[in-house]
């Protein structure tokens, strides 16, 4: 009886098989940048509802690429927005407070929505901002 | 109680910013197949919404699915609880007990009558009457009568709650029925799995917040959003099934390759759920992916099914073991059984490789 080590097994995890299914999100991507650019849509894709295997992911990733920007964003655990090779798309990670990842999307935008301050914010920190000077004015 | 309370406020009391609540509201879109653009329509209208009340019993159940909700990693039960809903009612969870319990649980059924939410984990029995499970002294089927009167909606949680489940497996000696067996005047969905996904239920409830509406259900009243597709759709195996590469036991070369389990009895094919995305444990898997075929838990009635190893393709026979049993009575059922497990202990000594038939009763 051969022992252990002389038996040929070959394990194939599910993070080295390549499905293919990578090449259809790619093609997505093409014509959610041509929407963008034609009409000024904006589109994302949600990565994980895909069945993508981690071959796929690292593919993608691979023929994603890397572009100048990365934001670092912190509320409730922190998100990394990184643009990719091809300006307009972005790869966005969002965790959670205890860094495990809550969501994981393609977003094509000039700017992703979530950097974006709302009306409402802006409002708020020129109100604060406003009295912090006349706190300074009154102070002096 | 204080109900004037949004989410908003709430939010702002805890300094959770706009921001956060983006994501939050992202991690919901993305459970519910929604577009992920949906999250800022869905983080406007829920900052908005009130806390809804929610009651929630649980019956003739093994508290699996409450092990499932409070172990879900996001959104947490600490943030479901405190932020999304008031939960008035859970016996497993409340710190008061007897009649101090049932008070409150009447309490919040008088004050929101007709505006809270109604969760049910469990079968309802219905054998004498219900007596076969029964809280402060009275039947669940009397409770789930009373409760459902004053819900908005019910969320039957869980296989049991939804379907019978294991309680109503042959040959069901408490009379197990769905709560939909029971409730037939109040919107219901059910949330099967045993036990369900745990974030499903806070995607329900999101959603019943942003739109006032409940997701659209599928013939068998599940959400379509988790519910729509089945394992099988949604397998990273399922490349291996469309080019015909099965593994044929679970040690063999096709179960090293990571090849489809279909020939294995894997249920994957007629079982709809979204495992195979949401996946389990933190997302880190789901059993397909640890080398087990789907068994098929958010199905009506998967306990009797005819074998979690029998391929969907080989024909289900619980009849003839049925009538085999009836016919020449329990003592054959047994002499099966001995004889199956000497032909698993036989293939174990002389170290064969376990066969289809061996795992098969």
């Amino acid at each position: 009886m051969p022992s252990i080590d002389q038996i040929p097994i070959s394990i194939v995890s599910p993070d080295e098989m390549l499905t293919g299914q990578a090449d259809a999100v790619l093609t997505e991507i093409a014509g959610m940048l041509k929407r963008l650019l034609d009409d000024g849509i904006e589109g994302s894709i949600d990565l994980r509802g895909l069945a993508l295997s981690g071959a796929d992911r690292v593919w993608l990733e691979k023929q994603l690429g890397r572009g100048e920007v990365e934001i670092m964003l912190e509320a409730g655990g922190w998100s990394v927005l990184t643009e990719t090779a091809y300006p307009g798309v972005w790869k966005v990670m969002h965790r959670d407070d205890r860094d495990r990842v809550v969501a994981e999307l393609i977003e094509v935008a000039f700017v992703p929505a979530i950097i974006r301050p709302d009306n409402g914010d802006v409002k708020k920190g020129h109100e604060s901002l406003l009295l912090n000077l006349k706190a300074k004015t009154a102070g002096v | 109680m204080e109900r004037s309370d949004t989410l908003q406020e709430k939010m702002e009391q805890n300094g959770m910013s706009r921001r956060t609540f983006i994501k939050y509201c992202a991690s919901l879109a993305s459970l519910m197949a929604l577009p992920p653009s949906a999250a800022y329509a869905m983080a406007e209208a829920l900052g908005k919404a009130k806390r809804p009340s929610v009651i929630w019993l649980p019956f003739q159940e093994c508290t699996g699915c409450t092990e499932s909700i409070t172990r879900s990693h996001s959104p947490s039960i600490e943030g479901m609880i405190f932020d999304m809903i008031s939960l008035d009612y859970q016996e497993t969870l409340m710190a008061a007990a007897g009649h101090q319990a049932e008070e409150a649980l009447h309490a919040a059924m008088k004050e929101n009558y007709g505006k809270y939410v109604l969760i049910i984990d469990g079968s309802v029995a219905t054998g004498l009457d219900g007596a076969y499970s029964c809280i402060a002294g009275r039947s669940n089927l009397e409770s789930l009568k009373e409760a459902a009167k004053g819900a908005a909606a019910i969320i039957a949680l869980g296989s049991c709650a939804s379907f019978g489940g294991i309680p109503k497996a042959n040959p069901n000696p408490t009379g197990a029925v769905a709560v939909s067996d029971i409730i037939k005047d109040k919107p219901i969905v059910n949330i099967p799995g045993c036990p369900p996904i745990p974030v499903v239920i806070t995607g329900v409830l999101a959603q019943f917040l942003t739109f006032g509406t409940l997701p659209e259900l599928d013939k068998l009243g599940r959400p379509k959003a988790v519910y729509g597709e089945t394992i099988h759709d949604r397998c990273y195996r399922r490349p291996f099934y469309d080019q015909g590469k099965f593994a044929k036991t679970f040690d063999d070369e096709g179960a090293r390759q990571g090849w489809c389990l279909f020939e294995l009895g894997c249920k994957g094919p007629v079982t709809y759920n979204a495992c195979a995305t949401t996946k389990w444990n933190d997302s880190t898997s789901f059993p397909i992916e640890s080398g087990h075929g789907c068994i098929g838990c958010s199905e009506p009635d998967f306990w009797d099914a005819g074998g979690f190893y029998k391929a969907l393709s080989m024909p289900a026979d619980p009849l003839k073991m049925a009538a085999t049993a009836a016919v020449a009575g329990a003592a054959v059922g047994v002499a099966i059984s001995f004889a199956n497990r000497a032909k698993k202990g036989a293939a174990k000594s002389a170290h064969e490789t376990t066969k289809l038939e061996d795992l098969e009763k």
